[in-house]
């Protein structure tokens, strides 16, 4: 709880009816997905509990989140921004933290058709986003959380792979002009945006270097360093015509087919015709979707429920299976890249399941284009945590990928994680193929001490496999702890990453928890 | 340390050698001055290291003994903007022209590996050979560097493969204000660049490390924050078939409005807007040739290429070609046809070949150019602004950027260096017409020399005081090249 006066100025600011400190509120906010395992990593019980912040604060303005930063400063109260809120990176890591939750900015600011950008705040889902731009034949860009998670979040400050990424990139690269109310309550306009007279959001780059550079890297700062306010992000187009006829209901809705798509599941056989099927596909530019994953998860996008999951044994035969779903707007583009698809299949000998031994129902293409295949995750125990992340060729990837079945395999075996072969792999292509992801989707039982204690430890034991055989940097490098201890190993980065924290939010007011703190001696 | 002329000399010579330090008046004379309004200072001596551990150790000395330094890329005559001539004194020249190795391409990968001193002379034939193609500036000059011209965010020519504004560089390595050697994206590890490759990784992920990408600060520094010395460079595959439209109107509006769609839909690579004066300029060499085709083109030119690739070539052609005229016909769209011929080779020239002398200079002999970005909907607005200021001997180039969010619009002010009275009164109205841009909402992304400080102060204090604190955490003394951007005021 708050001090009676602190609590008060900022009921000032926000009204009495938009902040809480109460029990009931405060411990409600304490919990979230997958905090249970970074609990257990940070030597605490392995409960789905965070620290319980001391007060919810609901701005709706950005002069507001201003005002409640600069408070938080003149108290030395810590702060946690949250949007849509998935995982444990919402969550405070001190007693001393207030969260603001910025459900009340939830404006779509502005959809720029001709230049081809939309200015959101931070409560808009990819999924309202997509539905108004669909109707300029647009699309946005959706990271693997899905539809349902914030897309300013995603752009600003969390990851950024998603299953349209061939298509519409990663979320770091997506950013044009952003407002940030920095760790000290300033408002730094990035690019065309900060100019004193017309300014518009069509850039985030300049005057002169890119501020973006310390805004966010390959992973964003998770409220670390200042509240993102607005932002502009990059549309692309739709890659098909937008009729989006679904009837019928959940799960299993019925989707009227757009005209022109087409899906391909492929048995690549191994790792290297794989390595040479996705690198010859996504030179010809044709994917909307381009993603390699184990048979197992491959069942698991194709199923609605636990028991849809088993009957598709088949499927789960597949050695190395590779998804590919292209789209296209006029017959002309649809039909040549058919006929790219079926040269490559016969150059690489490949055969397409669907359509052969395997038809998936019609809400997987719904699926497809609304990037809703992320939460197929949790089907088999309710409990899924990716650990990985790399990013850059795909030989990387699939290198990373091989060398990671016999450790999984150890802790399946333990019986703490759900049993994948050891194979759970999630990998896709960026920009038509110049660069790739990939991460290993893995199950747990979060309601199990023994599977949570499994997760954890799989997860340490994988980053430091990483680490000693240069397998590049999973994307949970964060916190303190983990970056004092990959920064010696790539070039000392941790330090220039806390000086950036200390220069930029020198009271420390910003939670650092999932980034880093400037009150290390390295500095 | 105090420096002196004895320690200062000693010094450099025992980190370069002699044979790679010049005093020689005719040289510093050289590099105190370049093509822009600007005058400069003479720097102490040109230091031409040859790998990144000498830059370590003369950054580092800079720091010990307060001397600025000055990195620079080549030995071009054709240095334009002011960014890479001493402001201050005790500065050297750090010339990066003998750090000029082709360190790996990367044909699966489409990615190349170069130092500061690969010119595009040097690159472009050698990738072709492979099948590879660099994304190019319009036009490029042969001695260019192409790293530098990534680190400043030239815009390239295929607006559909700009994915970000910082393409095509990827990770760099760079050596900070303070003597620090850094390594961005995921080429700054784990393991050494050896060792990264071993496992497969070719330095494509300019992201990171972690959370934040510090090869963003270094791009647009102009050098101020740390010398780059070698980056890699995302690439695209050659086309095997490649067909040319060149459509021109009176009416600029037409020719935006379709280029709109075509960026929409991804449907062609090289897409940009010449007026008739600077696709002359590209075209032909000679003066008389250039007026005389001025004469007869159209006042506005869109050009744009489509291609295709493999067995299914033609079949790609045939899609894009249908789907275009689809479009154009939906848009009830009529182009005038060219007066004169200009053949498709003349055009793949200027596109995939570089140039011996800048090509803004053929018509008159010396440019001055002012380029910003702005949104689809304020490029005729900045045109008619223009127009009215400078009558004649303007060229235009339109490129769309960053895949259509923004347009980078360029005006190359045309003059007779001979002429005094014409470049005084360039300069003059170069000057008082910027400030009306800026007030129009022109967004000076890349603010060099003289206009530099009207440019930040058309913006807010927020970003200045923040780029500041970027200064002060990579180059704490102020070592590299001060006097550039908003860090000196």
């Amino acid at each position: 709880m708050l001090k009676e006066e602190i609590l008060k100025e900022f009921q000032k600011i926000v009204g009495d009816e938009n902040i809480d400190d109460g029990e009931v509120t405060t411990n409600t906010y304490a919990y979230n997905w997958c905090v249970e395992f970074v609990n257990y990593l940070a030597n605490k019980d392995p409960i789905p509990f965070s620290s319980i912040p001391k007060a919810i604060i609901l701005p709706s303005t950005t002069e507001e989140v201003q005002k409640i930063v600069q408070l938080c400063n003149k108290y030395d109260i810590q702060f946690k921004a949250q949007s849509t809120g998935l995982g444990p990176w919402n969550q405070p890591s001190t007693d001393n933290c207030v969260i603001l939750d910025l459900r009340r900015m939830n404006k779509i600011v502005k959809i720029d058709v001709k230049n081809l950008y939309v200015v959101v705040e931070p409560y808009v889902s990819g999924a309202q986003i997509q539905v108004e731009v669909m109707k300029f034949g647009l699309n946005i860009h959706m990271p693997g959380a899905g539809p349902m998670a914030s897309a300013l979040a995603s752009h600003t400050s969390m990851c950024g792979p998603g299953f349209t990424s061939p298509q519409t990139g990663h979320s770091a690269r997506n950013v044009l002009g952003t407002e940030w109310v920095l760790p000290t309550g300033k408002i730094l306009r990035l690019g065309s945006l900060g100019l004193k007279k017309e300014s518009d959001w069509y850039s985030g780059d300049g005057p002169g270097p890119s501020l973006r550079g310390i805004m966010r890297g390959w992973v964003g700062t998770k409220s670390g360093l200042g509240v993102f306010t607005r932002v502009a992000m990059k549309l692309f187009p739709y890659p098909c015509n937008t009729k989006y006829i679904a009837k019928g209901h959940s799960p299993l809705y019925d989707f009227h087919l757009p005209d022109f798509i087409r899906a391909y599941l492929l048995d690549c056989r191994n790792f290297k015709h794989l390595e040479k099927s996705l690198l010859r596909i996504e030179e010809e530019e044709i994917a909307f979707i381009c993603s390699h994953m184990s048979s197992f998860a491959v069942m698991a996008i194709f199923s609605y429920s636990l028991e849809s999951l088993m009957d598709k044994i088949a499927i789960g035969s597949m050695k190395k299976p590779l998804v590919i779903v292209i789209a296209a707007r006029t017959k002309r583009e649809f039909d040549y890249k058919q006929k790219v698809m079926n040269l490559i299949m016969d150059e690489l000998n490949l055969t397409n399941i669907i359509g052969s031994k395997y038809e998936p129902k019609s809400l997987f293409y719904a699926e497809c284009l609304r990037a809703n295949l992320g939460y197929h995750g949790f089907i088999a125990t309710g409990g899924f945590q990716s650990a990985k992340g790399q990013c850059d060729t795909a030989a990387l990837c699939l290198n990373t990928e091989r060398k990671n079945i016999p450790l999984k395999q150890k802790y399946i075996e333990k019986g703490v994680i759900a049993n994948d072969f050891g194979e759970g792999a999630w990998m896709t292509s960026y920009e038509s193929g110049h660069y790739f992801h990939m991460e290993v989707p893995t199950l747990f039982d979060q309601t199990n001490a023994e599977s949570v204690k499994g997760i954890a430890e799989y997860m340490e034991e994988s980053n430091q496999m990483d680490l000693v055989k240069h397998l590049g940097t999973p994307f949970f490098i964060e916190g303190d702890e983990l970056h004092d201890e990959w920064g010696p190993h790539l070039m000392n980065y941790h330090i220039w990453l806390r000086k950036i924290k200390e220069t930029f939010d020198p009271n420390g007011i910003s939670d650092p928890g999932f980034y880093i703190s400037s009150k290390k001696g390295d500095v | 340390m105090i420096m002196n002329n004895d320690n200062f000399l000693q010094n450099l010579t025992k980190i370069c050698g002699s044979r790679n330090i010049s005093r020689e008046p005719k040289d510093l004379e050289e590099y105190s001055k370049d093509l822009s309004f600007l005058k400069g200072k003479s720097p102490l001596c040109i230091v031409w290291p040859s790998k990144s551990q000498e830059v370590i150790k003369i950054v580092k000395l800079a720091n010990d003994l307060k001397f600025h330094v000055i990195p620079v890329s080549l030995n071009s005559r054709f240095k334009q903007h002011g960014n890479s001539i001493p402001r201050k004194d005790k500065s050297i020249i750090l010339n990066l022209s003998r750090m000029n190795k082709i360190l790996s391409i990367n044909r699966k990968n489409r990615v190349v590996m170069v130092e500061p001193g690969v010119t595009f002379e040097k690159l472009i034939p050698i990738l072709k050979k492979e099948g590879l193609k660099l994304l190019l500036p319009v036009m490029p000059t042969a001695s260019q560097s192409v790293l530098a011209t990534a680190l400043e965010r030239e815009p390239i020519t295929i607006p559909r493969y700009h994915w970000d504004s910082s393409d095509p560089l990827l990770c760099i390595e760079v050596v900070f204000g303070t003597g620090d050697l850094f390594r961005t994206g995921t080429a700054a590890g784990p393991g050494t660049i050896k060792q990264q490759q071993k496992m497969g990784q070719a330095q494509v992920n300019p992201m990171g490390p972690t959370q934040f990408s510090p090869f963003r600060i270094i791009q647009g520094a102009q050098g101020s924050l740390g010398v780059v010395t070698w980056a890699t460079l995302k690439l695209e595959l050659f086309p095997s078939i490649q067909k040319v439209y060149h459509l021109q109107s009176d009416n600029i509006q037409d020719l935006l409005d379709l280029q709109y769609e075509l960026l929409k839909y991804r449907l062609c690579d090289e897409l940009f807007i010449l007026n008739d004066v600077n696709l002359a300029c590209l075209l032909k060499e000679d003066q008389q040739e250039i007026s005389q085709l001025v004469g007869n083109l159209e006042r506005w030119n869109l050009i744009f290429i489509i291609s295709g690739r493999g067995p299914l070539a033609n079949d790609k052609i045939s899609y894009l070609e249908g789907d275009i005229d689809d479009i154009s016909a939906e848009l009830g769209l009529n182009f005038s046809k060219s007066k004169v011929e200009i053949t498709d080779k003349e055009i793949f020239h200027f596109l995939n070949e570089p140039c011996e002398n800048p090509w803004r200079m053929r018509l008159k002999g010396a440019y001055q150019d002012m380029f910003f970005l702005t949104s689809f909907e304020k490029l005729p607005k900045f045109i008619s602004l223009m127009e009215t200021k400078f009558e004649k001997d303007l060229g235009i180039y339109i490129q769309p950027i960053n895949q259509g969010t923004s347009y980078h619009i360029e005006f190359d002010l045309l003059y007779d260096p001979k002429d005094i009275n014409e470049m005084k009164s360039i300069k003059e109205k170069n000057m008082g017409v910027r400030a009306q841009l800026m007030d129009f909402g022109a967004f000076f992304s890349k603010p060099y020399g003289l206009w530099a400080k009207d440019v930040f102060s058309h913006h807010s204090l927020e970003i200045i005081d923040a780029l500041k604190k970027v200064k002060k955490i990579f180059d704490p003394n102020n070592v590299l090249n001060p006097g550039v951007l908003c860090f000196d005021d």
